[in-house]
This record gives C-alpha cells, sequence and structure tokens, in this order.
C-alpha cells in the first residue's frame, strides 16, 4: 500500500492520532501536499457516502473529520496557496426560531472536508443575519439553511426569499433538515437540497462547480 | 368493557383487547418529584447537575447550553473533577405532592408511573456536548464507561427512592438514541457501552415490582430493538414511521410493544387540522393492527405542542376503536 493510499484508509477509518505522522511521511517521500489533500477530501467522499447508506454512524463521522482536520494541519504549511478552502466559502445556520445544531455541525465538518471555508452561524439564525454574513464574508460560494422542526420550515422559505430580495449573486443556496424533502426546497427555491450530511457535501460541490 | 389496564395488558399480551389502547391514557405519570426538570419558556436554568438548559421564547422546548462557558465536562478523562452527582432529597416534604398523586390513582385501572429523564446517553451528551460525547466513545473508551457507571449508579440509588416512596406499577424513562433516520452510534457500540447500563437500571425496577417498563425515543431506532427486549423493554413509546412499525410488529410484536407511528411533527404544527389528524389515526390502526401497538403522537408526555392536537388524536383513535374492533 504506497503512503497515499495509507492515508486516505486511515483517514476513513477516523485515526486522527496517526494521520498526522503518515501525511509527514507522505511529504517526506516526496508527494506533493496537494495531492495529499486531494486524497484526504476523497476519503471524506467515501465516509459521506456510507454516512449516508446507513453503513457507519455520528460517531464514526465526528471521528473521520477529526482526523481530515488533525491531517490538513500537517499539510498546510505545504500547500502552495491556501487552498484548503478551493471550493470558496460557505456560510452555515439553524434558522430562525430552531436551536438544533447536531445536523448542522456534521454538514459543517463535511462541507469544510470537501474544500469550503466555514462561517457558522449557529442556531436560531435570522435572516438578515445570513445576508449580512455573505455581505461581510469574502468569496461566499454557497447558503445552507438548516432546519429540523416543521414549525420552522416557514422560516427557511422566508430566508431564501430574502435573500433573493437582497440582490446579492454569486452564491447558491443548500437545504436541509429532518423535515425537508426535495420538493419541499424547490417549492421555496432552493438551489439544493440533501438528506444527510454526507449527500450534502457532494451536493454542494456539485452546486459550487455548476 | 376492559379497565384502561386490563386492555393494556390484553394488548401487550397478544390477547383480546375490545378497542386500541388510546394514547397514555393506561399510565398515571407522576411529575410532581423534587428535582426541577424543565425550564419555563423565555427562560434557563441550572439543572442538579450542573447542566444548563435554555428555553428561548417562541421555541418548542428547551436545549442544553454547551458553550465554554457553560459545558460541565471539559475533559472526559478528568471526568470525575467535573462530575458531581446531586444529593437525591428524600425527605417527606419534597414527595409528599408526588406521593398524594400516586396514592390517588385507581390501580385497577391505571398504572402509577413514575418519571425518569434524561436516560444515561442523554446525560452524557447534557454534561459535554453530543461531539465530545460520541467522539469520546471511540477516544476515551475507558473514560466512558467509568462515566456511564457512574450515571447508572446513581439512576439507580434515585430509583431505590421512586420506589420506595411510590411504589410505582410502570415506568417511563425518556433516552433518544437516534436522529428521525438513524441511531446515533452503532448497534455494536450500544452494545458495549448502553446496554449493560439499561440491563442494570430496568432489571432493578423489575426485580423490585415494577410490572412494565416503557422507554421513550422518538426517534429512528429499529437497529436497536433486539437490545431493547434483552434490556427489558415493554413498550418502546416514539416510534417513528421511519422505522417501519407494521415490520416491527411482525417481527418482534410478541417480545416488545411499539407506540406510537404517529409521527407528530407530521400532526403537530401550527397549521394542523382535524382531518390531517384522523387520517394519520386511521394509518396507523389500519397498518400496525390490533396487538402489540398503540396509536400515539410521538412526543414524549401526554401533551401536543400546538392547542387540540392531542386531544383530536385521542377523538380519532376511540372512533377508529369503534369501526376496527
Amino acid at each position: 500500500m504506497s503512503k497515499i493510499e495509507e492515508v486516505k484508509a486511515n483517514v476513513e477509518k477516523g485515526k486522527a492520532k496517526i494521520v498526522p505522522g503518515l501525511i509527514q511521511e507522505a511529504l517526506d517521500e516526496g508527494n506533493a501536499a496537494e495531492i495529499i489533500l486531494q486524497a484526504m477530501i476523497d476519503s471524506m467522499g467515501v465516509v459521506g457516502d456510507r454516512f449516508s447508506a446507513g453503513d457507519i454512524f455520528v460517531p464514526e463521522m465526528l471521528m473521520a473529520a477529526k482526523a481530515m482536520s488533525k491531517g490538513v494541519e500537517v499539510l498546510k504549511p505545504h500547500l502552495v496557496s491556501d487552498n484548503t478552502s478551493s471550493l470558496g466559502t460557505c456560510v452555515i445556520g439553524t434558522v430562525e426560531g430552531d436551536l438544533h445544531d447536531i445536523g448542522k455541525n456534521l454538514v459543517k465538518m463535511m462541507l469544510e472536508s470537501a474544500g469550503f471555508k466555514m462561517v457558522d452561524l449557529g442556531v436560531d439564525v435570522s435572516a438578515s443575519k445570513f445576508i449580512d454574513a455573505v455581505k461581510e464574508n469574502e468569496n461566499v460560494t454557497l447558503v445552507a439553511c438548516s432546519g429540523l422542526l416543521t414549525t420552522t420550515m416557514t422560516a427557511m422559505r422566508s430566508t431564501i426569499q430574502a435573500l433573493k430580495d437582497s440582490g446579492l449573486s454569486g452564491f447558491k443556496v443548500i437545504v436541509g433538515g429532518a423535515p425537508v424533502t426535495a420538493e419541499y426546497a424547490a417549492e421555496i427555491g432552493a438551489d439544493g437540497f440533501a438528506p444527510d450530511a454526507g449527500s450534502a457535501a457532494v451536493k454542494a460541490q456539485e452546486l459550487v462547480k455548476g | 368493557m376492559l379497565t384502561k389496564r386490563q386492555n393494556l395488558l390484553e394488548t401487550i399480551k397478544g390477547g383480546n383487547p375490545d378497542r386500541f389502547v388510546n394514547q397514555y391514557e393506561f399510565m398515571e405519570i407522576i411529575l410532581e418529584v423534587p428535582s426541577k426538570l424543565m425550564a419555563e419558556p423565555g427562560t434557563e436554568f441550572k439543572n442538579d447537575w450542573g447542566i444548563t438548559f435554555r428555553w428561548p421564547e417562541g421555541q418548542l422546548g428547551q436545549f442544553p447550553v454547551h458553550d465554554e462557558e457553560h459545558k460541565v465536562l471539559k475533559d472526559i478523562t478528568e471526568w470525575r473533577n467535573y462530575v458531581k452527582a446531586p444529593v437525591i432529597n428524600n425527605s417527606d416534604e419534597a414527595w409528599a405532592a408526588a406521593v398524594a398523586h400516586a396514592s390517588s390513582v385507581d390501580r385497577k385501572d391505571q398504572f402509577v408511573t413514575a418519571f425518569v429523564a434524561p436516560g444515561v446517553f442523554e446525560m452524557c451528551h447534557h454534561l459535554m456536548s453530543m461531539e465530545d460525547a460520541l467522539m469520546a466513545l471511540y477516544e476515551e473508551p475507558e473514560a466512558m464507561h467509568e462515566l456511564i457507571d457512574y450515571l447508572t449508579e446513581y439512576e439507580l440509588n434515585y430509583a431505590k427512592v421512586l420506589i420506595d416512596r411510590l411504589h410505582p406499577d410502570a415506568l417511563f424513562h425518556h433516552d433518544d438514541w437516534g436522529s428521525q433516520k438513524s441511531s446515533f452510534i452503532s448497534p455494536a457500540m450500544f452494545e458495549e457501552f448502553y446496554l449493560p447500563a439499561y440491563k442494570k437500571i430496568y432489571g432493578f425496577y423489575k426485580q423490585n415490582g415494577v410490572e412494565l417498563i416503557v422507554h421513550h425515543s422518538d426517534s429512528y431506532a429499529a437497529n436497536l430493538v433486539p437490545f431493547m427486549i434483552e434490556m427489558g423493554i415493554d413498550i418502546w413509546q416514539g416510534v417513528m414511521t421511519t422505522n417501519n412499525t407494521p415490520e416491527l410488529i411482525k417481527n418482534y410484536g410478541k417480545q416488545i410493544t411499539f407506540m406510537g407511528d404517529i409521527d407528530s411533527g407530521v400532526v403537530d404544527f401550527p397549521g394542523w387540522t382535524p382531518e390531517i389528524v384522523a387520517r394519520e389515526v386511521e394509518r396507523a390502526c389500519k397498518n400496525c393492527g390490533k396487538l402489540y401497538f398503540i396509536p400515539n403522537l410521538t412526543q414524549g408526555l401526554n401533551f401536543s405542542s400546538f392547542p387540540g392536537v392531542y386531544q383530536c388524536a385521542s377523538e380519532a383513535i376511540d372512533k377508529i376503536s369503534k369501526e376496527m374492533f
């Protein structure tokens, strides 16, 4: 098994203590930092797919994201530019009236692992806060709105409407959360929908890459 | 006509119930215990373990607060320095209201039901946040086993007082083990960490005269049903439609009864109508059948978030009982 394959396998297994050392060994062997980074991003894609399929659960996903994060720390000084966030900035939050954050946090980790710079607005986020964050941060390519309650689905609709009415552009909107369906996402004008954190990373990349 | 208690027993034992058990009717839940469990809307409070709960105005419930300032358990390896079990108030005065309530119940008709929440899994993440708790299962399994043992010991000490004071016929115990689509942790991890704790807790209640264990988890948890049976749960309350309840009844009905299948999120919202409620009640009752099933909103107590929904569901269940029995 090549060192790159070892890195991939251990990110997938969530071996946060082993991955940094393997990354260093891969660098020492002369592998380009960008190639190692892409290998880790690919691993997280596999993790997301396995989560979506129900083969792994939240702890395994958290551990994989931690392993990736530890690996990126070692890799960062070796990258030509800071292109660990090559997909741009994603503003994420749970919509107004909703305090659930576990799903939102999982999506945040998966998008970060996929190559987004994440701006996390937390929970109970008003439409105006989403708009301010889009204005205040550079290169916002994605806004991700989460909601777990049927009672807050209307807040998701009004958030998307407010983003459209703001005249801001250059970003796509993805929505998700237990009561949200693809049909509802389309009805309220979202650009994309994902049923879980693994699918969210895949869909987000599709949306941003066009 | 059977009493509520008789009808419940006929339903869960595969006998001859004369109607559907109507939601929570068989349990008289004693909530007047000394420990404060809930904040009022628009307020926050710190419980006996030091966990801060906040219920912002306009929200449907309270949430534990886990910023650095409020998180109780900041380092799992040092859990003994952070987690201190509260002293259980066992004075006559503190328990007077609960005892009076229990004494007022006709036990031939209903089960006097002790209430315990949160359970061991929820306590872990209330103390340290969900992310920290779940990663600790991998990173510091020994410390997590110790913490779970400590929380279990507290539950057993509390159980002794509850049993001594109330002599409950049933236990209604909350611990959410999943999201709407999956269990939070794998069955293997659940078996290693939480099954032993619950075998001790539920075993203790049963050894001390508690006839019925009702466990609340309004989630997906179909993959944990064999463990529910092993730990002694008689009724899983909160079973959501995502579990495929009719299939569960077919596979496990003789060993455990399923209570729910009317997802609160689908019927209990600002724009609810009696027609939506009636449709969901009919679907649940016709799909799940008369035995090993109790039609019920998945919410963890006998009320709804929006006034009238719970009562409307009860009326719809009475109506369909007349059609199907």
